[in-house]
C-alpha cells in the first residue's frame, strides 16, 4: 500500500473519520494499530518482527539509561541498544545475500521473497538510535509508555522512507491531545497532492527517459548520458521530495508536524550547503552521530581531522543506501568535495576578490551552478547499475557534444529540422511526452517558489480554489501511474 | 553572564569582531559558529585556558552556558590539582 495508490488514499480518511470519535487517552492506539496494519498489508513478517525487536529493546534500554547514574552502566547500555539495532539493520538488508550464498534463485521463491522485504528498517532502526544517543547525552526525556515510543518509531507516513524524527520533535506532539483542525486537513491535503504531482507527474514521467539511457548507457552518446543525468537529478529530488510532501500532508492531518526533509537543495551555493537543504533529517542525523563524534576526536589533527571525519561520515552515508560500490563511490564524492571545502576555505575569499566578484550577485549564480554540476556528477554514481557504467557515463557525457552543437547549428534556420535540438532519447518517446514532461517540470518548479512565497491561507476564495482545482486538473491530466515505486525505498 | 576571557576565545576562533553571547546563546545563533567551526572554537578555548575537555562532554555543551560552567569546573580541578 504505497502512498500513490487508491488503498492508501481509502486507508488515510477512513482512519481520519475514525480518529475524529476516539477519546484522546487512545488516539495513540489508533496510530499505532493503523501502522502496524500498514506495515502487514507489506506481507513481511520478518519485518514485523523487527519493528518489534526494535521498538522493545529500545524501550527497555531507554528506561535503563535514564534510571542508572553510573556512567559505565550507561555507556553499557546505549551500544546494546545501538549493536541491537545495527544487528537487526544488517540482518534485514543483507539475508537475501546470506541466503543466497546457500540457495540461488532463493529470490524467485514465494516463501523466501517475503523475508527479503527491506521497507522501513534503514528509517527506524537510525531513529531508535538516535533516541538512545540523547538519552545518554542527556538531550533528550526517556519515554515511560510503551504505546507512545512504538508509534514514534513506527508512525505510518514516515515508517518506509522518513524523515527521521527525533524524540523531542515527535514524541510530545504524539501526546498532545487533539483538536480538529480545519487549516490542518485543508493544507495537509494540499501538501499530499502536491506531493503526488511531484511523484507521479515529473518523477515518473522523467524516470521513462532516464530508464531508457541508465538501463544500457553504451548504447548512448555524450548529449543522451548528459541529459539522463540532469534528468535523473530533477528525478530523484521529485521523487523524494513528493514522497516527503505526501507524509508531511498525511502526518498534518492529524496535527503533527513532521521534520521537513528537502528546502530547494539545488540552490545550494556549495556542497555544504546541499547537505544542509537535502534529506536534511539524514543529514542532521549523520551530522550529530558519527561526524561530530569523529570531528571531536581527532580535533587535535586540525584540518586533516575535520577533512578525516567528513570522509568517513559521507562513506557511511554511501553505504547506508547499499553495500555496492556505485553508493560507496558516490558517499566518497561527497566527501571528498566537503573535505577539500574545509582546506580550500581560507583561499575562497581572497579568489573571489580576486576576480571582482567577492560582493557581485553573479557569485552567487556561479557557486549554483557548479554545486549543482557536482552534485549531478555525483548522481551518476548513484542511479548507474554498475560502477563500469557510471565511470562509462562519467567519462562520455562531452564524447560527440561538437558533432551535436555543429549539427543544430547547421539546422537552425531550417524550422522541420527542429528534430535535431531534441536529442534521439527524447524524440524516440515522442514530442507530446517530452512536451509534457517540461510542462511537469516547470509547474513543479513554479508550484516550488508558490510555496516558499506565497501563504495560500491568507490568499481570496476564489484563487485559492483556483489553484486546487488546477492542481487537480494537473494530477489527471499529467500523472503516470503504475508500479515504479519510490526510489528511496530501497534504502 | 559571560566571562570575558572566553567571550574572547570563542570570538577570535570564528573571527568576529563583537557578538553578544549570553548563557543560554546556541552555537546556530552566532554567525560563523556552525559544525564544521565548532571544534575549532573547542580547540581554541582549550589552549587559552589550558585545559582538555573530554569529548563526551563536548558533546554534550547545548550552549555557551555550558561551555563556561564545563571551562570552570576544569579549571577549579586544576587549581584543586596543584
Amino acid at each position: 500500500m504505497f502512498f500513490d495508490s487508491l488503498n492508501y488514499m481509502l486507508f488515510v480518511p477512513l482512519l481520519w473519520l475514525v480518529y475524529q470519535f476516539v477519546p484522546d487517552g487512545w488516539r495513540w492506539a489508533v496510530l499505532l494499530t493503523a501502522s502496524v496494519a500498514f506495515y502487514l498489508v507489506l506481507n513481511a513478517p520478518l519485518l514485523l518482527l523487527a519493528l518489534a525487536v526494535v521498538i522493545l529493546s529500545t524501550y527497555f534500554l531507554g528506561l535503563r539509561l535514564a534510571q542508572v547514574d553510573d556512567d559505565r552502566a550507561r555507556v553499557r547500555y546505549l551500544w546494546i541498544g545501538i549493536a541491537v539495532n545495527i544487528a537487526v539493520l544488517f540482518l534485514i538488508k543483507y539475508l537475501r545475500r546470506l541466503v543466497e550464498w546457500r540457495i540461488p534463485d532463493a529470490h524467485s521463491d514465494a516463501f523466501w521473497s517475503h523475508l527479503f522485504v527491506t521497507l522501513g528498517v534503514s528509517y527506524y532502526t537510525l531513529q531508535a538510535i538516535s533516541y538512545l544517543v540523547d538519552l545518554y547525552l542527556g538531550t533528550a526525556e526517556p519515554e515511560t509508555h510503551l504505546g507512545h515510543l512504538a508509534l514514534y518509531l513506527a508512525f505510518f507516513p514516515k515508517l518506509l522512507q522518513g524523515p527521521i524524527e527525533r524524540a523531542g520533535d515527535l514524541l510530545p506532539q504524539l501526546r498532545a491531545p487533539y483538536r480538529c483542525s480545519y487549516d490542518n486537513v485543508r493544507s495537509g491535503l494540499l501538501l499530499f497532492a502536491w506531493g503526488l504531482f511531484k511523484k507521479a507527474a515529473v518523477a515518473n514521467r522523467l524516470a521513462i527517459y532516464v530508464g531508457s539511457v541508465y538501463r544500457d548507457v553504451h548504447a548512448f552518446g555524450g548529449v543522451s548520458l548528459l541529459l539522463a543525468t540532469y534528468m535523473y537529478a530533477i528525478q530523484i529530488l521529485a521523487d523524494f521530495s513528493g514522497y516527503t510532501d505526501m507524509a508531511l500532508g498525511v502526518a498534518r492531518m492529524f496535527n503533527i508536524r513532521l521534520t521537513q526533509n528537502f528546502n530547494a537543495p539545488y540552490m545550494a551555493t556549495s556542497v555544504a550547503d546541499f547537505w544542509r537543504r537535502w534529506h536534511i533529517s539524514f543529514s542532521r542525523w549523520i551530522l550529530d552521530y558519527i561526524f561530530k563524534p569523529l570531528q571531536i576526536q581527532w580535533r587535535s589533527a586540525g584540518t586533516f581531522g575535520v577533512a578525516a571525519a567528513l570522509m568517513i561520515t559521507f562513506l557511511f552515508s554511501g553505504l547506508w543506501h547499499g553495500a555496492a560500490w556505485t553508493f560507496a563511490i558516490w558517499g566518497a564524492l561527497h566527501g571528498t568535495y566537503l573535505a577539500a571545502s574545509v582546506f580550500l576555505k581560507p583561499w575562497r575569499d581572497r579568489v573571489w576578490a580576486s576576480v571582482g566578484l567577492e560582493k557581485h550577485p553573479l557569485r552567487r549564480v556561479i557557486q549554483v551552478v557548479v554545486t549543482f554540476n557536482l552534485v549531478a556528477f555525483a548522481w551518476i554514481f548513484f542511479r548507474a547499475n554498475s560502477t563500469a557504467d557510471a565511470w562509462y557515463v562519467a567519462t562520455h557525457v562531452f564524447a560527440g557534444m561538437p558533432a551535436y552543437v555543429m549539427a543544430v547549428i547547421a539546422h537552425a534556420p531550417e524550422i522541420t529540422h527542429l528534430k535535431y535540438l531534441w536529442d534521439p532519447i527524447l524524440m524516440e518517446k515522442g514530442l507530446r511526452s517530452f512536451v509534457l514532461v517540461i510542462i511537469a517540470v516547470t509547474l513543479m518548479l513554479a508550484g516550488g517558489v508558490v510555496q516558499r512565497r506565497v501563504r495560500i491561507r491568507h490568499q481570496p476564495l476564489w484563487l485559492r480554489w483556483t489553484m486546487y482545482y488546477g492542481l487537480l486538473l494537473c494530477l489527471f491530466y499529467l500523472s503516470i501511474y503504475d508500479d515504479m515505486g519510490f526510489v528511496y525505498f530501497q534504502f | 553572564m559571560i566571562r570575558n576571557d572566553l567571550k574572547r576565545a570563542i570570538l577570535e576562533a570564528l573571527k568576529l569582531e563583537d557578538w553578544q553571547l549570553e548563557e543560554t546563546t546556541q552555537a546556530a545563533e552566532v554567525p560563523g559558529w556552525d559544525s564544521l567551526s565548532h571544534v575549532n572554537v573547542i580547540l581554541a578555548v582549550e589552549k587559552k585556558f589550558g585545559v582538555r575537555f573530554r569529548n563526551i562532554e563536548v558533546l554534550k555543551l547545548k550552549n555557551v552556558g555550558d561551555l563556561q560552567l564545563l571551562l570552570e569546573s576544569k579549571l577549579k580541578a586544576a587549581t584543586a590539582g596543584n
